[in-house]
């Protein structure tokens, strides 16, 4: 009994103390903001991000609501996402398989993966101009590397006896790679894409800042330019949470697949 | 040579050769929007000689390198401390987590505007995102490291009499070294990434400013050269980091 | 017409710096429909000799053949039961029954009903949706059999199936394997660390030496164990039987003959 009252109070204690570092950052932040130490065009408080926040959701800012830009974003970002995952999943996992086509591949990709993504966007805006082309490429070039190894990693994982008892069975190469060693890799897999989801996500906002004119990204750049940081704190904050929700999303997803793959975590 | 890196090889060089023939030889890809191989030869030669951009290329890598160095050693010395601290009291990770927790899941680009509002164009905001880029990933990798270090270890260290200052520097930073390590690679490549966009941005010097020179010129082989070297500095800051944890953690298996 | 030649078989591994010889010039032939057990020490080759006939590695020369063909690579004619089951973990235990099936282009209907059967064969009727890691290790091996069984192999090449399988259970799937292959006999290459096991379920045991290995000894069991009929008593009293006996202690003998000459060879 008393190891379990403990056990509370200790938790009790933590939460109280999470709450207590939450209110000093916040607190500390205002009174910097109010104290007039820093001007109100360098750090405004918590209180002016939070009404300009709230503002931009009714009020279009820079052609569209924050809810509007945040989607235009989330747009580029499923297609550039999605195309890193269709084609480097199975690439990963080919490699895995095949030895040859390893060790092609494998110096290829060690050059392209030292290539900061951020580095492609002037060729992207080279290539597609303003249009969606340029943002997708980048997303796809911060996305890639993460499906491509961690499908790789995944398929090596995969026991060498079930690639045995699957072709020992009569199966194709087609069909090891989609019934044995992709089901196999999946755990791997997903963190992979959760990776390169997250990745993704903030070399998107990198493009943002740079070639565009529409999306959560370019309201930074509009709200830095018109010297306004609670737009651009607003902005950072919408930008986060998004990216937070997208990792959530698909952490659930992975331990939901552990579970009935039958691997607790 | 072993089969792997002679099939690597020939692949490379196969790539090269064909990126070679339709390029410089059979004109097959437009010039203007993809370099050719001697264009990359000549841009590579203009600017170690003539420079580009405000300035040969050794002069802006060094620039650039000193950005990420100093950007990154900040990162470390504050990010692995704070991380071993939160990995060692649930008390203090407790206190220090919401403030992390909402700073955190803000891509680190994205603080290349505010940087931009509180200091200007000065080399102090590049230093100041390439910080906020290349600390998340060295705290949270020296807190995985401290709590994940085997209990029997710890367990050994008790049951010798060990205290409990001798048990954080004798059992857990040490074992927890390989992690920290791995937290620095990755803030390493944050750190490039960042400098490169936050170059890109903007920037009176560097190699950023070089790749943003050369796409406003319209340069595609000057950008692949920006490129190339952004990438071979990379790979030797890599090496330089994987050289000091061979040192510092011997014991790792490789 | 499915048997196994093994022709001069050798096979070197490379081993750091210098080589390993595992095998060296064995030749072997397992008539059709026969059942052989291979029985070594430790290292002796008798796995590899079995991974080679089931195509997943080639001999560094010599030629297997099976059913007059030469091995080129792994077939659904040519199934393979593994020590570690092999089952797929994120597969139900019909499904992996079915997939050797489903391989073949056998329609779904057809494959559920061969599903059924087999599990019915093993005993196991109504697991059809459980999960491998829900099941015992002997249940395991029984679906990882009928997996292999369900594609009706020409061969069944056995991998020291039930070596992971406490004494209890191993005495009773080896009872149950002597009942389905008397049922639906086919040529197996059986390999095992057990004496017993060997005497008790083959038609013939092959001694295999180590370093390098090569056949020592060949052992017919079947005359002897039609002679004393063992098939109608529990496997228990079987292994009570004068001939029983005399095999397993053959057998026996030579294997510790070439257990000392192996440790021997390793002091110097």
């Amino acid at each position: 009994m008393a190891a379990i009252l403990s056990a509370v109070r200790g938790r009790r204690e933590l939460a109280l103390l999470s709450l207590l570092g939450a209110a000093l950052f916040f607190g500390f932040w205002q009174m910097l903001a109010i104290s007039g130490l820093v001007s109100k065009f360098v750090l405004p408080s918590p209180g002016e991000v939070l009404i300009a926040a709230l503002t931009m959701m009714v009020e279009p800012f820079a052609g569209n609501t924050i809810q509007g830009h945040v989607a235009a974003s989330l747009g580029r970002w499923a297609m550039g996402f999605g195309l890193a995952a269709a084609v480097g999943v199975p690439l990963g996992l080919a490699m895995g398989y095949w030895r040859l086509l390893d060790a092609m591949v494998s110096p290829v990709f060690e050059a392209y993966r030292y290539i900061a993504p951020l580095a492609w966007v002037p060729f992207a805006a080279l290539w597609f101009g303003t249009g969606i082309g340029g943002p997708v490429m980048v997303i796809f070039t911060g996305a890639f590397a993460p499906c491509v190894l961690n499908a790789y990693r995944g398929a090596h994982l995969v026991e060498r006896h079930l690639v045995e008892a699957a072709r020992t069975l009569g199966a194709g190469s087609v069909r090891v790679m989609a019934e044995v060693l992709l089901p196999g890799a999946l755990p791997s897999v997903v963190s992979g894409l959760r990776v390169g989801a997250g990745l993704g996500w903030q070399s998107l906002i990198g493009a943002e800042l740079i070639v565009v004119s529409s999306g959560i990204g370019y309201v930074l750049v509009q709200g830095q330019s018109n010297l306004a940081p609670e737009i651009v704190i607003a902005a950072m904050a919408a930008v986060g949470l998004t990216g937070l929700l997208i990792d959530i999303a698909l952490r659930l997803a992975e331990a939901r697949i552990r579970r009935r793959w039958g691997q607790t975590p | 040579m072993k089969p792997k890196t002679a099939i690597g090889l020939a692949t490379v060089l196969l790539l090269l050769l064909a990126w070679y023939l339709a390029t410089d030889v059979a004109g097959l890809i437009d010039r203007q929007r993809f370099p050719s191989l001697g264009d990359i030869w000549t841009a590579g030669a203009q600017i170690m000689t003539r420079g580009y951009a405000g300035g040969t290329l050794v002069p802006q890598a060094l620039y650039s390198l000193r950005l990420v160095v100093l950007g990154f050693l900040v990162a470390a010395v504050s990010g692995v401390p704070l991380g071993i601290l939160m990995g060692l009291s649930r008390r203090f990770e407790a206190l220090v987590n919401p403030a992390f927790l909402l700073v955190r899941p803000i891509p680190p680009l994205a603080w290349i505007p505010l940087a931009i509002v509180w200091l200007g164009l000065a080399d102090s905001a590049k230093v100041l995102v390439i910080w906020f880029a290349a600390f998340v990933p060295a705290v949270i990798n020296s807190h995985t490291g401290i709590r994940n270090v085997d209990r029997t270890l710890i367990a050994a260290g008790r049951v010798h009499g060990a205290s409990q200052a001798r048990i954080v520097w004798d059992v857990l930073i040490p074992g927890a070294m390989p992690m920290i390590f791995t937290g620095l690679r990755l803030s390493l490549q944050a750190s490039w990434t960042t400098l490169v966009a936050a170059e890109l941005v903007g920037a009176v010097l560097g190699l950023g400013k070089v790749l943003s020179t050369a796409y406003r010129d319209i340069y595609p082989a000057m950008i692949a050269v920006g490129m190339i070297t952004v990438a071979l500095l990379g790979a030797l800051t890599t090496k330089v980091l994987d050289l000091i944890e061979r040192r510092v953690v011997p014991w790792r298996q490789y | 017409m499915s048997d196994i030649v093994f022709e001069a078989i050798t096979k070197v591994f490379p081993r750091g710096g210098s080589s390993f010889t595992a095998l060296a010039d064995v030749s072997l032939e397992i008539p059709d429909k026969q059942f052989l057990a291979i029985v070594g020490p430790s290292g002796c080759g008798k796995t590899t000799l079995l991974r080679m006939a089931a195509g997943l590695e080639a001999p560094s020369s010599g030629i297997v053949r099976v059913g007059g063909r030469r091995v080129n690579g792994p077939g659904a004619d040519r199934a393979v039961v593994f020590q570690q089951f092999a089952l797929f973990p994120w597969k139900t235990v019909g499904e992996n029954i079915a997939f050797g099936l489903k391989c073949k282009g056998v329609p779904r209907a057809r494959r559920d009903e061969l599903t059924r059967d087999y599990l019915a064969l093993m005993g196991m009727s109504g697991t059809e949706d459980n999960y491998p890691h829900q099941l015992s290790g002997g249940m395991q091996q029984r679906v990882a059999i009928a997996r292999s069984y369900a594609i009706e192999p020409q061969v069944l090449l056995m991998d020291e199936p039930f070596g992971s399988l406490d004494a209890q259970t191993r005495m009773v799937m080896q009872e149950e394997l002597i009942r389905i292959s008397r049922v639906n006999p086919r040529t197996v290459l059986f390999i095992t660390h057990s004496v017993e096991e060997a005497v008790y379920l083959a038609d013939r045991v092959v001694v295999l030496g180590r370093s390098p290995g090569r056949v020592t000894d060949v052992v017919d069991i079947r005359p002897v164990r039609e002679a004393e009929r063992w098939d109608k008593v529990a496997s228990e009293e079987a292994m009570e039987m004068p001939g029983f006996g005399h095999l397993r202690a053959r057998i026996w003998r030579q294997l510790r003959q070439e257990m000392q000459i192996s440790s021997h060879q390793q002091a110097t």
